[in-house]
């Protein structure tokens, strides 16, 4: 009976060193990037990101969630993505053995500079998260002078009314003199 | 005789200096707004129909609340300044003098969509969507102003006060802003999703995020805002209607018991 409980205690101890081993492995999880590793634009043009994911592994992966990162490599900062991307984060649930699933972000160009963009792919399996490999943004700045005329107008306008203004104040005014 | 009751209101309010000053605060409004929206680095990079979409509810904000302000006190300052007495010896009706008192209100509203137009068509040009932006900021303002400025008219014939009309006034417009300001994702709650489809802020804002933004231009498309904004304007009539018979009752002199 001793060595009976001996044989609980050992296997169950190698097996807390295998969960906690896998946990520190990593997902076995490939992250693809198919659209261009270097995307130019000038602020305020749309770009689209592509990828896939795929399971490498031979179980299923579940509750896996794919999101964006995106680095200002200029000023060194991580920005946020809250104008760059509507969606921020894809969920992608269960990925079957072999499985691939292509990932897609719409990316808004808002502020010019260089930045780089991972796409991270989590799971409760891991707390190791698996990273694709760095895409490149080069946003050159928009030159939006006095777009559609609005400077005459902007300006115009209030004058206009001002000399609309004085012009019925001095009719009133001669009016009056009579 | 309405038209009597009319061209003074117009005379007083669009002939003089400090009359007119409020059009020219609104252009500097919109000047300042337009030029900040085409040329700021940040807010430049927005889609020209969201800038369109913001323009025009500053435009149309802009309008409801000089109306609501305007017409908070045309119809009280009679009662205030003592006039109304002389005014209904002379052989005007009521309904003259409302509709007289109603046409110089709108005209306002008139005034200031004249005063938009240059903008309008700057912040639209090449958008193909200028004619679609201005009609329905015409049509869709129009039945606001209408609506806030029957309410209005039935509060002062009501308290025969501008101090109050103007509080009760400028706290609902308030109140129907508020909500009407609330993100897409608020208005999917229960409540706030019910207020929001009889709110005519909300019908208005919601009619033209459908034509910019959705390009959903045609009449057909947006008969879901228009029809509830329709409604809000027969409300608040009926409203004046009622009003009005209670001030016959009353009779004039009822302020200064």
């Amino acid at each position: 009976m001793k060595y009976f409980y001996t044989l609980i205690i050992v296997l169950g101890v190698s097996l807390l060193g295998l969960h906690v081993s896998h946990a520190q492995t990593g997902l076995p999880l490939e992250l693809t990037i198919l659209s261009s590793r270097t995307l130019n634009g000038t602020a305020g043009d749309f770009v689209t990101v592509q990828g896939q994911i795929k399971n490498t592994s031979r179980a299923a992966v579940s509750d896996v969630t794919t999101y964006l990162s995106l680095v200002d490599t200029e000023n060194k900062l991580p920005v946020d993505l809250e104008d760059w991307s509507a969606e921020k984060g894809l969920y992608i649930g269960t990925i079957d053995t072999g499985q691939v699933f292509p990932l897609s972000w719409k990316i808004h160009f808002v502020k010019a500079g260089t930045y780089a963009l991972i796409i991270v792919a989590t799971a409760p399996i891991s707390d190791t998260p698996q990273v694709s490999a760095i895409t490149r943004f080069n946003v050159a700045p928009k030159r939006n002078l006095n777009p559609g005329n609005i400077l005459p107008v902007a300006l115009g306008t209030p004058v206009a009314i001002v000399l609309l203004l004085s012009l019925l104040a001095y009719k009133r005014q001669r009016r009056a003199g009579e | 005789m309405f038209k009597y009751i009319w061209q003074k209101e117009i005379r007083g309010q669009l002939y003089t200096w400090k009359g007119m000053v409020w059009l020219l605060v609104a252009s500097l409004l919109l000047s300042f707004t337009s030029y900040l929206l085409l040329t700021n680095k940040e807010l430049s990079l927005l889609d020209q129909t969201e800038l369109l979409w913001l323009l025009s509810k500053i435009i149309i904000g802009v309008a409801l609340l000089i109306v609501t302000i305007d017409a908070s006190s045309i119809i009280t300052t009679e009662f205030e300044q003592e006039t109304a007495e002389s005014l209904f010896l002379s052989p005007l009706s009521l309904k003259d003098f409302l509709i007289g008192k109603f046409l110089a209100s709108f005209t306002l509203w008139l005034a200031l969509f004249v005063v938009a137009t240059p903008y309008m068509l700057a912040t639209s040009a090449g958008s193909n969507l200028a004619l679609a932006f201005m009609g329905y900021i015409l049509l869709l303002g129009s039945l606001g102003v209408a609506g806030f400025t029957f309410f209005v008219f039935a509060l002062s014939l009501f308290y025969r006060s501008s101090k109050n009309t103007l509080t009760t006034s400028l706290i609902l417009l308030l109140a129907l802003a508020t909500p009407a300001l609330f993100s897409s994702t608020l208005k999917t709650a229960p409540v706030i999703g019910a207020i929001s489809k009889i709110n005519p802020f909300d019908a208005i804002f919601s009619s033209l995020d459908n034509i910019l933004v959705d390009y959903q231009t045609s009449l057909w498309q947006n008969w879901q805002f228009i029809l509830p904004l329709f409604m809000f304007c027969l409300l608040t009539f009926a409203l004046l209607i009622f009003t009005a018979r209670l001030f016959k009752k009353q009779g004039i002199i009822k302020s200064s018991e």
